[in-house]
């Protein structure tokens, strides 16, 4: 240790579950109402939000009060954008530049809309994609319905509280019953300087309809080195009957930034979800991912994939309520840890006395490739109905197989190769599922940047290599 | 059905008994610092024993009461008699035993049916061990096995040596409560080497209302040794509650082998919180074999810390819960050491409104490499007013751990009640048989008469709700 290195001077001592910010305080939630003009009810909405939100502890679970570690965030510096959700820009229809793989796409940089289009298909079908500011303009009543009088966001997840509160961006998609669309839309965001950015993400498929979303978190070019921001993301997903509906996530933010995300999905009678969510970037992310499994026969199938590395901590959460009768519930979440990075990944699923017949099966995988890495998984469930097809978990952390290795290199494919193809092809459940090419290849190459830029090194004198 | 319900309650009754013994010497209810002192001085202890009991009362009115887990609410802390002493002197010879306590040992059926199977027998009749008879060939071999209060005065060094090293008086709340007021328990010592041929037993029960029992056990074996401890208990029928806030601590030396195993049948008004541990050093065995049957609520995860190199650990739980019981039980495995092994076994079933809750840790430190664990549950719901839950804690901090937990919930299916019933089973007897099959990993681990008692205990179980 040199003493001639100049160090910053260290932040005070935080607990690990005290909040990252003090600037989100009911003067705030009050400033962004006044600025924006906002109806009484709209006000009032986030003022009991912000009460709810300030009354929580950040993780209301006692079953994982002890995993909780926010102390990597330190986000005082990251002033919220005051922007809010007026500034969407209108809606272009059937402009799409060169790119006719998706029927719609919308671009959020910072405080800024950048692209807002719909194929022209789209639109004409009544499907409506754009930010929650031009909804409110175009579609008064659904706008008040999905954010206020009917909100499928969980009471006991502070952050949905937070976001319910001070959010000032957003985005909306509505497809109309019977509707398929069958081209991805897109929702880019681009997070850069550091700022919160705190939006709300609404989706709503109409009885019947069909819909696949590929939603992109990326680094922006105007990142500054060491600067957090705050990204905090709400999903509020509701299928009618019959729905269906494909969501990937793909989240790359730059390597200081903080995400927050809190997914939750009401599915109807015989609808269907399907989650394929990646995360590769930000030094902190906490996710939780509610399903509700509210009609008979519904289905939920959710793959997560984490590749962590340096001191990251992705945190994930996922709660699966079987609620209907017939349902199904597929839940599968793999972590590959670097150097000294920790996955946290939490999921219960909930049986209810009258999900009679539910099928229900939660894995958590983990690998470990280094010796500094940690993988916490803590697959629980809560069951008050006995009569299931099953409800079963099960989970395991290794390292490389040992066996899968020698198969590769016997096959003549050099040791540092193999070690890369078992590791790519362990998360590779994640990169089959995004409905969008172009998205797909761009996860591939992400994930074996992140290989070659992390496992420099480790193959050589690493600690996966066997003696 | 009428009939076997009668039978049923007559063999119950063979359990609630209570006799009337004028005790010699007991605290006044409550707890203060004062009968902390009282105890103390009724045993005549050494002054660092006291000491020991002050801070740990000092830390019992320091800690909260846990809020997780199960109901401890009801539990008045106010109104128990943390010390009472039924006879003036340990006795060595059944002979000796006073004629009512004896006759309330021939109910439980100890002297005829079990003497010539066991080694010795340690039999705890409320606070203080009456009786105890060790085999003149294990007082040759150098084994000692007494009550700890006499071991505290015999043995004085070895007790020092290891007394509160594997669960501190800090551990957690009823830990502390322990350490403050124990009397009673068993102590084993066995010397190098030496294999102990027979399983060492205690058999104690509860009696006298409100009557808290806080007995303490301290097992050392040391290099090389192997030896069995049994323990099994039947407490009598009472309204109000009691409470058992019991320690036991095992410090098992290098290569040496532990066996402990527990049939826990508290009458159904008990609360049974108890801190079971054991240190596992270089090469050794330890095993807990756990069933939990009684008690309105349980809350106990025997843990293992394999502390020592090429450590084993093995815990195989059972638990049924029935009306108004919460069995919230399970194991931990915490790996501090290279190449230990784990594996956790957990069965449960519940019925009639009870809750089973599987609750356990695996953990990997850094720096305990080469480990490999296990962990399965299983649970079985006979009925949907029933509950199960499962909380297993994963948390691997090693790049080689090889970890595997699965977890599955279920009913017992119909096919195998026909397939029974169509070969002449009652129903009753059928289900009988399906739960015997379920738990048989737990009973073939028990000496045979411990496995006949135990499938009569969980038959008298099931038939109370069936009929």
């Amino acid at each position: 240790m040199t003493a001639a290195i100049e160090r910053p001077a260290r932040a005070p001592r935080r607990a690990p579950d005290e909040l990252p910010f003090t600037f989100l305080t009911e003067a705030l939630v009050t400033a962004i109402s006044d600025r924006h003009d906002e109806p009484a009810w709209m006000r009032e909405d986030r003022l009991a939000a912000f009460a709810r939100f300030a009354a929580m502890p950040v993780e209301p679970n006692r079953l994982y009060t002890s995993y909780v570690d926010l102390r990597a965030a330190s986000l005082d510096g990251a002033a919220p954008y005051p922007t809010a959700q007026d500034s969407g820009a209108e809606v272009v229809e059937g402009v799409h530049g060169a790119d006719d793989a998706t029927a719609g796409l919308l671009v959020l940089d910072g405080e800024a809309v950048t692209v807002a289009t719909i194929s022209a298909e789209a639109a004409a079908a009544g499907v409506r994609f754009m930010t929650l500011g031009q909804l409110a303009i175009t579609d008064y009543p659904l706008f008040k319905t999905l954010l206020a009088d009917d909100p499928v966001l969980p009471a006991d997840d502070t952050f949905a509280w937070m976001a319910r509160a001070a959010w000032t961006q957003g985005v909306a998609l509505v497809v109309p019953a019977g509707v398929r669309v069958d081209r991805p839309i897109v929702v880019r965001w681009i997070v850069g300087e550091p700022r919160t950015q705190i939006a709300r993400t609404v989706i709503v498929l109409g009885e019947g309809a069909e819909a696949s979303v590929v939603e992109e978190l990326v680094a922006g070019d105007n990142l500054v080195p060491g600067g957090q921001a705050l990204l905090s993301l709400t999903t509020e997903v509701r299928l009618a009957a019959d729905a269906k509906l494909a969501l990937a996530s793909l989240q790359e933010t730059g390597p200081d930034q903080i995400v927050f995300q809190q997914r939750t999905a009401r599915i109807g009678e015989g609808a269907d979800l399907r989650w394929a969510l990646a995360q590769l970037g930000g030094r902190l992310v906490r996710s939780r991912v509610d399903n509700v499994l509210a009609g008979d026969r519904s289905t939920v199938e959710q793959t997560e994939i984490v590749f962590g590395a340096d001191d990251q901590l992705h945190d994930l959460t996922s709660y699966t309520r079987h609620v209907g009768r017939d349902t199904t519930g597929h839940l599968l979440s793999k972590g590959v840890l670097l150097h000294k990075a920790r996955s946290y990944l939490k999921g219960m699923i909930s049986i209810e006395k009258t999900a009679i017949g539910t099928d229900s099966f939660l894995g958590e995988f983990g690998m470990n490739l280094s010796k500094a890495a940690r993988a916490v998984a803590i697959p629980s469930l809560e069951i008050d109905q006995p009569d299931c097809r099953r409800a079963a978990h099960s989970s395991s952390v290794g390292p490389i197989d040992e066996s899968q290795l020698f198969y590769l290199e016997s096959r003549g494919i050099d040791p540092d190769d193999a070690r890369k193809f078992i590791v790519l092809g362990f998360l590779e459940p994640v990169v089959a599922r995004v409905p969008l090419e172009d998205a797909r290849e761009r996860l591939r190459e992400a994930l074996e940047a992140k290989w070659t830029a992390g496992s420099a090194g480790f193959a050589g004198g690493g600690a996966a290599t066997a003696a | 059905m009428t009939s076997t319900r009668d039978l049923v309650k007559d063999e119950r009754d063979q359990y609630a008994f209570h006799d009337d013994i004028v005790y010699l010497a007991q605290t006044k209810r409550g707890l203060t610092r004062d009968t902390v002192k009282e105890i103390s001085a009724f045993k005549n202890e050494p002054d660092w024993m006291l000491q020991f009991r002050l801070r740990a009362y000092e830390h019992f009115l320091k800690r909260p009461m846990p809020t997780w887990g199960g109901a401890l609410n009801t539990i008045d802390l106010d109104k128990i008699v943390y010390y009472r002493k039924p006879s003036e002197r340990e006795e060595k010879s059944w002979d000796d035993v006073p004629e009512q306590i004896k006759a309330t040992f021939e109910k439980l059926g100890i002297p005829e049916a079990e003497r010539k199977f066991l080694a010795g027998v340690g039999a705890q009749y409320d606070s203080e061990v009456v009786y105890h008879s060790v085999r003149e060939e294990l007082t040759k071999i150098g084994v000692v096995f007494m009550g700890t209060d006499q071991a505290m005065k015999e043995h004085p060094e070895i007790f020092r040596k290891y007394f509160g090293t594997v669960v501190p008086p800090e551990d957690n709340k009823f830990a502390a409560l322990n350490s403050a007021v124990w009397s009673g328990g068993s102590f084993v010592y066995v010397p190098k080497g030496v294999e102990v041929p027979l399983p060492l037993q205690a058999y104690f029960r509860i009696n006298g209302e409100n009557t808290g029992q806080f007995e303490r056990t301290l097992i050392v074996v040391d290099e090389g040794a192997k030896v069995h401890y049994i323990e099994g208990c039947t407490a009598p029928i009472y309204a109000t509650d009691s409470l058992h806030a019991a320690v036991v601590e095992v410090v098992a030396l290098a290569g040496s082998k532990v066996r402990y195993t527990t049939i826990q049948n508290w009458s159904n008004d008990v609360y049974n919180l108890v801190t079971k541990r054991a240190h596992a050093h270089a090469n050794s065995t330890v095993e807990w074999v756990d069933a939990n049957t009684g008690s309105r609520l349980t809350m106990k995860y025997p843990a293992i810390y394999l502390v020592g190199e090429g450590a084993r650990a093995e815990v195989i739980s059972v638990a049924v819960a029935g009306k108004g019981q919460h069995q919230d039980t399970g194991a931990k495995a915490i790996h501090l050491a290279p190449n230990t092994t784990s594996r956790i076994v957990s069965k449960s079933v519940s019925k009639d409104g009870g809750r089973a809750t599987y609750r356990g840790q695996l953990k990997v430190a850094p720096g305990a490499t080469g480990v490999t664990a296990s962990v399965r549950c299983d649970a079985l719901m006979l009925d949907d007013q029933s509950r199960s839950d499962t909380y297993p804690y994963i948390d691997i901090a090693e790049d080689d751990t090889t970890m595997t937990h699965e977890a599955t919930v279920g009913k017992i299916s119909a096919d195998q009640i026909f397939y029974l019933m169509s070969r002449g089973l009652t129903e009753n007897e059928a289900q009988n048989l399906v739960i015997q099959g379920f738990l048989e990993v737990f009973t073939k681990e028990l000496p045979m008469e411990y496995a006949i008692e135990f499938n009569r205990l969980v038959k008298l179980e099931m038939e109370g709700s069936l009929g």
